[in-house]
């Protein structure tokens, strides 16, 4: 297993949190893909630091994990906020602006 | 290989004397059922009675589950930091006591304004 | 509170750079150099301890004042650094702090300065408690009884001050931060606040919610490319310094797909922060629905911020592969002006208007952007000034405009406002003559500035999309402005409150600033000009 295989992996795991974004309809999910696509980066990263033989990019996986952590909140309590005022945490009925 | 053949036979020593044991356990041991046996165990405290047809689980938990995220993730800066403690020295001591009071200063926060209450 | 975090990561992330296997020596933290974000976070740290012990009553003075005299002494500390001699010694076009994480030059003290001075206004118009926009309970649903009991007790989130303080800070480092990993973690300071004072309006509750959402999902969205981005340059040079990037990209040409799909997915992150098509579509909706005061904010210090950020990454990390990003980025900069303009005349909103307006001002700066040299430098800092204090004077022209149930946002709310209340009206007229860039104010010599730029770096074609995008959106600046002065006034019409000394004081400072420039911006534009000279530490 050369750490290009990792790559290659955190590429199809990038896309397919990417496509979850795109497609699925609960807010929750589409978060939760947003987390797939960062955890991604970090498989990257941790494939890249391997190549190129630095630290760099574990380093970097540890801010991306304390980020994501801190991001996670922040759209739990938007969600929440949102879930308490419609009872509902569906994309599709968030439609009021439009045009 | 050599070097993990001892991993190998401790981790079938130990499955072999677990599966023993609780074969055996059925086997012999007394059955004596009572309520406190069959409910599900939750750390030792009274089960939270589940609400009907699988409803919906207090939104007291998420707020709780968010604020442990955002504290319990601040650790993973502290480890890469006590790997290398005595290389850095001082420096990394003064930087890491200012990284940790900001996170107190949060941490004041959530407790004066009553996040930490459970009701 | 998430933000508490920022400045100690960033020197806890030059505690681990070092920590390579074999020596490891602290990195220099220059203190002083570091001051003008050290303080603004300070402030913010200091605004969470006030939210927990102090007394109620107590809270909003204290956070008032706590962010006014935290931002006034960040500019005072900003304008000493650029005036140092030990900085700029021997002609040094600057300083990298931190090890080399954070880029202290003039271009990125420049804009600091200006994000600092915009956010000072747009704290004012928070501060403006009188017809507060902000919730009294973010926690209770909208209409429930412990919103009610909120409202009637005068209540109101303090924690606002903190929140935009952390916000700021975030936007004074995202543009000095000379590593891509201090970029990224710059980005989410910035916007994990942002997100947050989104959903806090009072009115129309559901509105505010949706566009926190909208904002909140669009922007991890984007910030996730962002970081793979990061991610591929740094697998491309093993390095996430903007230098070595550089570097690497002048010798190495064997891993180019790596370089390439670095630059797209960074370039993505970035103009999804300036709002550029096709990457716009958050923003009309995030204007519209978030409380006015933010949305100044937003509109003005993010937008400046990320164009700061946009332009180091690539001046410095790109600089060298200008004929490869540059065709991408000038259709990008085409769309932006082009569907900016021409979307914003169906706008009935006023606030989605100055969105839309904002977007195509976007691509404007793009022009710019695009000029690749010290004159487009110059020239986008000018236009980023310019359009920043225009903006952040009309959105507090729109608090005072208002109907029983909140803001007339409603365009035709407007209608024959000229007539009602002739000195608010011609103000905000004014201001849209600044957006179109009319002669005799600073949208004009904005224009004027970075076209010639474009024009002087071979950009002919797109300063004549700009030239006709620009005619485009004149038309319904003057719309609107037909619209307050020559229509019948609406019965029962929205009232004209009016401005005390906070919202008095950012559309006074808008307007003067607008006409200032207009008129003798010889000043700004050779600041500006010195600013770019030496273009950003690498």
């Amino acid at each position: 297993m050369s750490p290009v295989h990792y790559v290659a992996l955190s590429v199809i795991l990038f896309m397919i949190g990417g496509v979850g974004v795109l497609v699925r309809r609960n807010a929750i999910v589409v978060f939760m893909c947003v987390e797939l696509m960062l955890n991604a980066c970090n498989l990257a990263f941790v494939a890249f630091a391997r190549v190129h033989d630095n630290l760099d990019g574990q380093v970097i996986a540890f801010f991306v994990m304390v980020v994501a952590a801190a991001e996670v909140v922040v759209g739990l309590a938007i969600l929440m906020a949102i879930y308490r005022a419609r009872r509902s945490a569906s994309v599709d009925d968030a439609s009021l602006l439009k045009y | 290989m050599r070097l993990y053949l001892p991993i190998f036979i401790l981790a079938l020593l130990g499955f072999g004397f677990a599966s023993f044991s609780v074969f055996m356990g059925t086997r012999l041991g007394p059955k004596r059922w009572n309520r406190a046996k069959l409910e599900s165990y939750e750390s030792g405290i009274e089960p939270t009675p589940h609400p009907p047809g699988g409803g919906r689980i207090p939104v007291k938990y998420y707020v709780t589950a968010m604020l442990f995220i955002v504290f319990d993730i601040e650790i993973i800066f502290l480890y890469p930091w006590a790997v290398t403690f005595n290389k850095l020295g001082a420096f990394g001591l003064v930087e890491m006591v200012t990284f940790v009071i900001t996170v107190l200063v949060a941490y004041a926060y959530v407790w004066r304004r009553g996040g930490l209450e459970w009701d | 509170m998430t933000g508490t975090a920022a400045p100690a990561a960033l020197a806890a992330h030059a505690t681990l750079a070092a920590s390579a296997p074999g020596a490891i020596s602290a990195p220099p933290i220059e203190y002083s150099q570091l001051g003008p974000m050290l303080v603004v976070f300070g402030a913010a740290i200091v605004g969470v301890l006030v939210e927990a012990f102090a007394p109620r009553p107590a809270r909003r003075g204290t956070q008032l004042a706590l962010s006014l005299g935290g931002l006034a002494a960040a500019f005072v500390w900003t304008v000493v650094i650029a005036a140092s001699r030990q900085v700029f010694a021997n002609g040094s076009p600057g300083h990298t702090a931190i090890g080399g994480a954070v880029g202290v030059d003039r271009p990125t003290l420049f804009i600091q300065g200006t994000i600092v001075v915009l956010a000072f206004i747009s704290v004012l118009l928070i501060g403006d408690t009188r017809f507060s926009p902000f919730v009294a309970q973010a926690a209770a649903p909208p209409g429930a009884t412990a919103e009610q009991e909120g409202l009637a007790a005068g209540a109101m989130h303090t924690e606002i001050f903190p929140l935009t303080l952390f916000a700021v800070g975030g936007m004074m480092l995202f543009p000095a931060a000379n590593d891509l990993l201090t970029m990224f973690v710059a980005l989410e300071v910035l916007s994990l606040p942002l997100y947050l004072l989104c959903g806090l309006a009072r009115r129309r509750r559901l509105l505010s919610h949706e566009a926190a959402m909208k904002y909140f999902l669009l922007g991890a969205f984007s910030s996730a490319f962002f970081l793979f981005g990061i991610a591929m340059l740094y697998g491309f040079s093993g390095s996430v310094s903007l230098a070595a990037i550089a570097s690497t990209a002048a010798s190495n040409t064997s891993n180019s797909t790596l370089l390439f799909a670095g630059i797209a997915l960074t370039g993505l992150g970035l103009l999804f922060k300036i709002g550029a098509v096709p990457f716009h579509s958050w923003k009309p909706d995030v204007y519209q629905g978030a409380p006015t005061p933010v949305t100044a904010l937003m509109a003005s210090c993010t937008v400046v911020s990320a164009f700061g950020a946009l332009l180091r990454v690539f001046y410095v990390a790109f600089g060298n592969l200008t004929w490869d990003w540059r065709p991408a980025l000038w259709v990008i900069a085409v769309l932006t002006m082009v569907v900016g303009a021409v979307i914003a005349i169906t706008q009935t909103d006023v606030k989605r208007l100055l969105a839309y307006s904002s977007i195509a001002h976007a691509g404007f700066v793009l022009t710019g952007v695009l000029a690749v040299s010290t004159a487009g430098l110059s020239s986008a800092l000018f236009y980023l000034v310019a359009y920043g204090f225009t903006t952040v004077g009309a959105f507090a022209v729109i608090t005072l405009v208002r109907d029983p149930g909140g803001e007339a946002d409603h365009l035709s709310r407007w209608a024959g406002l000229g007539r009602r209340s002739p000195v608010v009206a011609g103000i905000f007229a004014f201001f849209l003559l600044a957006f179109a860039g009319i002669p005799l104010t600073s949208g004009f010599t904005g224009k004027f500035a970075v076209f010639q730029a474009a024009i002087a770096s071979g950009e002919t074609a797109l300063v004549i999309v700009g030239v006709l995008s620009s005619a485009i959106a004149a038309f319904f600046y003057v719309r609107v402005i037909v619209l307050m002065f020559f229509s019948d006034p609406v019965p029962d019409g929205p009232e004209v409150v009016l401005p005390n000394v906070f919202s008095g004081t950012a559309v006074g400072v808008g307007a003067a600033v607008t006409l200032l420039l207009g008129i003798a911006p010889q000043p700004v534009l050779s600041l500006a000009s010195h600013a770019a000279n030496q273009l950003f530490v690498g």
